[in-house]
C-alpha cells in the first residue's frame, strides 16, 4: 500500500530496504541495522552505541524529508514528525487473524512463524518509539488517519490517504517547515589549536610525515544563495591535497552528525562535478591507525 | 601449510593463487624490460616473499635492491618526517628502475618513495604491487603490475605485518578486529 500511494504521488518511499542503502554512507550497513534493530526488540536496556545509530537513522530520515516528498513506513516517525505542518501520519489497522493470514501469504510463513513475526515487530516498534520519544504507539492522538485495511481495498486506501492529504492542504507546505530546527547544527568551531578536532590534527601530522602538501579548510563551496545571491549554505572541506588535486572530508565527529556532512557532500558533488573530494569516515581512520598499530598502547611496527 | 592462525578470520588469497599470479606478473614484466637491465627495488620490509618468489620467476637479467622507510609512529610519537631508514647500495641515475611493494594502500609510502627515487634521476621508475588496495588511495600511484586488487579489509602474510608478526604465513588473511583493535573502537568517540 505504501508503495502504491508513493507511485501515485510521486513520493519516495523510504522502508527498511532504502534507509539500509542510504545508511551504508554512514558507516552503518544492512548488517548494523539489522543489530540495531535486533538490539532493541530483544533487549530491556540499550546501550549508548546503538541509542547513537537509533538517533542517527532519525537524523537521516528528517534530511530525507528535507531534500524529497516522502512515504515512510515505520521507524518511529509518527514521533519524529509529530505534529509538524505538511506531514500526515496514517495508522494501518487490521484486526489479527486478518494479519496473521497477510504475512503466511506473503511471507510464505506457518502461522505460529506469522504470529511470532508480528508480536517481534510490534514489540520493536513501540520500543522504538517509547526510547525515543516517551509515545505509545496505540495513543490515537498520533495519528491523523486510522485505516483499517481488511475493510478497504488498496485503491480505496490510497483515495483516502490522497483526500487527507489533499483536504489538508499538505502538499502546499515547504518542506524546511516540516523538518525546521529538527535537524542538528553543524558545530564548525574550533578548538584552540589550528585543527578543530583531534581527528583533524593527526590527519594533518600524518600528511606532513610523508611530505605531502595540504591546505586546511583552504576553499569554501557555496551550495546554495538566496534570491539576492547571497550563500546561506556553504561546505568548506577539512584538507586539499594539491598534488592530488582532491579534498578530504573527516567526519570522525559524533555520529549524530554526519548524515548532515553527507548530504552536504552529496550537494557538493552534484554541483561541482569536477570536485575531486573523498569522506574519510570514522571506520577509514580507524582502519589507518590500526594499520601503523595506533589503536593499542604499545610501541608501532614499520611497514 | 594454508592451515589458518587463529587470528586470521578469512584467508583472502591462497598460496596457489599467490604462486600462479605471481608467474604471470614475471612474465609480463620480462616482456616490459627484455631490452634492458632493470633494477628491481624492494621496499622492505612488506615487499620481501613476494620479491624473492617474483624474481625466480623473471626469466631476464635484472639486479635488486632494497630500500626502507621509517613508518609513522602517530601523533604522541613524534618522529619528524619520514625517512629512508635502509638506502639503496646502488646509483639509479638513468636505470630503468621498478619499485616492488607488498601492498600499497593510502599510497603514502610508495608515493615518497617515488617522489625521492625520482629525484635521483632514473631513466624510468615503475611500479609493481602484489596487493593494490586502491578503495583507501589517497595518494594516486601509477600501478604498472598489480598482483591482486583486495577490499577494504585489515590483511596480513606474505610479508605483512601487524606489529612485526604474521609476516610468515604463506597466504593473505584477514586479521581479526580483535587483535587490530578496530572492535573496540568502532562505534565509540576517537583518540588516543
Amino acid at each position: 500500500m505504501a508503495a502504491r500511494i508513493a507511485g501515485y504521488l510521486g513520493f519516495v518511499l523510504v522502508d527498511k530496504a532504502r534507509l539500509a542503502q542510504l545508511s551504508g554512507e554512514m558507516d552503518l550497513d544492512e548488517a548494523g541495522l539489522r543489530k540495531v534493530d535486533k538490539a532493541i526488540s530483544e533487549q530491556g536496556e540499550i546501550d549508548a552505541e546503538t541509542e547513537a545509530c537509533v538517533r542517527l537513522l532519525q537524523d537521516l530520515i528528517a534530511q530525507l524529508a528535507e531534500e524529497q516528498d516522502l512515504v515512510i513506513i515505520g521507524r518511529s516517525t509518527q514521533g519524529l514528525f509529530r505534529d509538524r505542518p505538511g506531514t500526515l501520519h496514517v495508522r494501518v489497522i487490521a484486526p489479527r487473524e486478518f494479519r496473521v493470514r497477510q504475512v503466511m501469504v506473503h511471507e510464505g510463513l506457518s502461522e505460529r512463524d506469522a504470529k511470532r513475526l508480528i508480536k517481534g515487530m510490534e514489540t520493536e516498534r513501540a520500543r522504538y518509539l517509547r526510547l525515543l520519544y516517551h509515545l505509545n504507539p496505540a495513543d490515537p492522538n498520533l495519528y491523523d488517519l486510522t485505516l483499517r485495511v481488511d475493510r478497504l481495498s488498496i485503491d480505496q486506501a490510497l483515495k483516502m490517504v490522497v483526500t487527507a492529504l489533499d483536504e489538508m492542504g499538505l502538499r502546499q507546505v515547504p518542506r524546511d517547515r516540516i523538518v525546521q530546527d529538527l535537524l542538528p547544527p553543524v558545530p564548525e568551531k574550533r578548538d584552540n589549536g589550528r585543527f578543530a578536532n583531534a581527528a583533524e590534527r593527526e590527519f594533518a601530522h600524518f600528511l606532513e610525515f610523508y611530505r605531502i602538501p595540504f591546505e586546511y579548510e583552504s576553499r569554501t563551496f557555496p551550495l546554495e544563495t538566496d534570491a539576492e545571491g547571497r550563500i546561506i549554505e556553504a561546505f568548506t572541506p577539512d584538507f586539499y591535497l594539491p598534488e592530488q588535486d582532491l579534498f578530504i572530508e573527516l567526519t570522525t565527529m559524533k555520529q549524530s552528525l554526519v548524515t548532515r556532512k553527507n548530504r552536504k557532500v552529496r550537494k557538493l558533488r552534484r554541483l561541482y562535478p569536477e570536485v575531486n573530494i573523498r569522506i574519510f569516515y570514522q571506520r577509514d581512520f580507524y582502519n589507518l591507525l590500526a594499520k601503523y598499530g595506533l589503536l593499542t598502547d604499545e610501541q608501532v611496527s614499520s611497514e | 601449510m594454508n592451515d589458518k592462525n587463529e587470528n586470521i578470520v578469512e584467508v583472502l588469497i591462497t598460496q596457489e593463487a599467490i604462486r600462479q599470479r605471481i608467474s604471470q606478473m614475471a612474465e609480463e614484466i620480462a616482456a616490459a624490460y627484455r631490452d634492458c637491465l632493470p633494477l628491481l627495488v624492494g621496499v622492505l620490509k612488506g615487499c620481501v616473499l613476494f620479491m624473492s618468489d617474483l624474481v625466480k620467476q623473471i626469466g631476464i637479467p635484472l639486479e635488486m635492491d632494497y630500500i626502507a622507510v621509517m613508518s609513522y609512529g602517530g601523533i604522541h610519537r613524534p618522529t619528524g618526517a619520514a625517512r629512508i631508514t635502509k638506502d639503496l647500495d646502488c646509483v639509479i641515475e638513468g636505470r630503468e628502475v621498478l619499485l616492488v611493494e607488498g601492498i600499497i594502500d593510502t599510497g603514502m609510502t610508495a608515493g615518497y618513495l617515488l617522489r625521492n627515487l625520482e629525484a635521483r634521476q632514473p631513466r624510468n621508475i615503475r611500479v609493481c604491487t602484489l596487493l593494490d588496495k586502491e578503495v583507501r588511495r589517497i595518494v594516486k600511484i601509477p600501478i604498472a603490475f598489480r598482483g591482486f586488487k583486495i577490499p577494504d579489509r585489515f590483511v596480513v602474510g606474505y610479508g605483512l605485518d601487524f606489529r612485526q608478526l604474521y609476516r610468515n604465513l604463506p597466504y593473505i588473511g584477514v586479521l581479526s578486529d580483535e587483535v587490530t583493535g578496530l572492535d573496540r573502537n568502532q562505534g565509540t568517540k576517537i583518540f588516543l
